[in-house]
């Protein structure tokens, strides 16, 4: 029986203290440390706030070199099947130029639609311009069963602060939560710890979106015996005083979910509104 | 001579490589668009049974920084990862000190034991000194299917090590 308990302790002992020949630390020592490091980051120490900045954005670099040879075997294999429906494709421009030659007037039509057109976008740049939005892309999507979230290519330098609204074409898709100074992570509203106040309905209802890790956030904090219809829209309240209210999130569904107007997996480049300068401490 | 030789090396270095890669890049193994609730962590399998079979090829150091790393690229609080990896290559260096022989049944079991732990430590670390939540029953999932595809990793590093034990007899 002692014996037993004597090799039960040897064995404890050696797991955790014996460095040998290709270990160079102890497993003690190295779990100590990251005890260690834990306890300093989750204590948000104002002294390890730059350090850690500096790591994430590099990190972050690195991670978005090491993954490129994931996106790249899809982009190649679509660049493949690109080359065998050119022949087909260049055949089908060709007649279209066709008829695009035998309709002057309506070519010169097209111009002077693509000249206008060109004036709204110039003046939609000055609208971007005015209203401090900034274009940013998407760094690193790392998908995770635990949390949702992003890493886009702007940080403290482009002015980003934590809790800003990001927005995918008009629509929100989450908000700020850890600013470095070239990179920055949005929490997208799937995630399970994504609060967000909204409303909808002709009556304005009021009800906080919660995500819980799915496709589908849900609306929590409806008024009692509320059924929800389906298709309604649902909009930003503004109710926190971060969001701009009226940015619209997605349709109601019948069992209280929200099918999101933006596929939070989908994402390529979001825009980030900086007018709302107040910093969210969370 | 020197090329076979730093084949030898590269090929001892795959642990390693392997566990860094899927660590710092955008793969993953939640596979959510075939089945919502299929996920499953290859990190611990690999420091698992490295541990177990070849520790020499991975060192703590390595699986201590790839936890960091994975903490940075996840957004989790730092050490976190590193804590639940140390403690998974714990239980192995244990087992791998009291067993003679083992086979797959037992690497299984043990396997779970040290996912048990590691899981629990997370769990315990995320739920009451962050203010992050995490969904019990999707870590459950996780945990099911890294013990469900335990074997198939199991006989493809055999196979794997098996190489590495001709090179070494070359």
């Amino acid at each position: 029986m002692s014996s037993s308990r004597d090799d039960f302790s040897i064995a404890f002992r050696s797991a955790l203290l014996q460095r040998g020949a290709a270990q160079k630390f102890s497993l003690f020592s190295l779990i100590f440390l990251a005890l260690l490091i834990f306890i300093l980051d989750i204590n948000n120490f104002n002294f390890l706030k730059p350090i850690r900045s500096i790591i994430n954005d590099g990190v972050y670099r690195i991670s978005l070199v090491a993954s490129t040879p994931s996106r790249f075997f899809p982009q190649v294999s679509d660049s493949i099947t690109n080359l065998i429906n050119l022949k087909k494709e260049n055949e089908k421009l060709k007649s279209e130029i066709e008829i695009y030659k035998k309709k002057e007037l309506q070519v010169e039509y097209l111009a002077n639609q693509n000249k206008s057109l060109k004036k709204i976008l110039d003046s939609e740049e000055s609208y971007l311009k005015k209203e401090s939005i900034i274009l940013s892309k998407v760094l690193l999507d790392k998908n995770s069963p635990y949390l949702k979230s992003i890493i886009i290519n702007r940080g403290s330098s482009s002015g980003i602060l934590k809790g800003m609204p990001v927005l995918d074409k008009e629509y929100l898709v989450g908000r700020v939560v850890e600013t470095n100074y070239l990179s920055s992570r949005v929490l997208l509203l799937n995630d399970l710890n994504s609060r967000i106040p909204v409303t909808f309905g002709e009556e304005g209802i009021q009800a906080i979106l919660k995500g819980n890790g799915g496709i589908k956030p849900i609306l929590e904090y409806l008024p009692e015996d509320y059924v929800i219809e389906k298709d309604i829209e649902v909009f930003t309240s503004g109710k926190d005083g971060i969001f701009l209210p009226g940015s619209p999130v997605g349709l109601t569904t019948e069992n209280g979910e929200v099918k999101l107007f933006s596929e939070p997996s989908q994402l390529s480049f979001v825009k980030i509104d900086i007018a709302n300068q107040s910093k969210e401490d969370f | 001579m020197l090329i076979a030789k730093g084949i030898n090396k590269l090929i001892n270095l795959g642990p390693i490589i392997l566990l860094y890669y899927l660590s710092i890049s955008e793969l993953d193994t939640y596979f959510e668009n075939f089945f919502e609730i299929l996920s499953f962590n290859i990190q611990l399998i690999i420091i698992y049974f490295w541990s177990l079979k070849k520790p020499e090829l991975l060192g703590n150091g390595h699986i201590f920084f790839a936890g960091l790393i994975n903490d940075v690229v996840m957004g989790l609080p730092l050490g976190i990862s590193s804590l639940s990896y140390l403690i998974v290559s714990f239980v192995a260096t244990y087992v791998k000190n009291m067993t003679v022989n083992t086979s797959i049944t037992t690497d299984w079991f043990t396997f779970f034991i040290s996912l048990f732990f590691s899981n629990l430590v997370f769990l315990i670390l995320i739920s009451n000194f962050t203010n992050i939540s995490i969904s019990a029953t999707e870590m459950s999932y996780n945990t099911f299917f890294t013990l469900i595809f335990f074997p198939f990793f199991w006989f493809l590093f055999n196979f794997y090590n098996s190489i590495l034990m001709v090179n070494r007899n070359v």
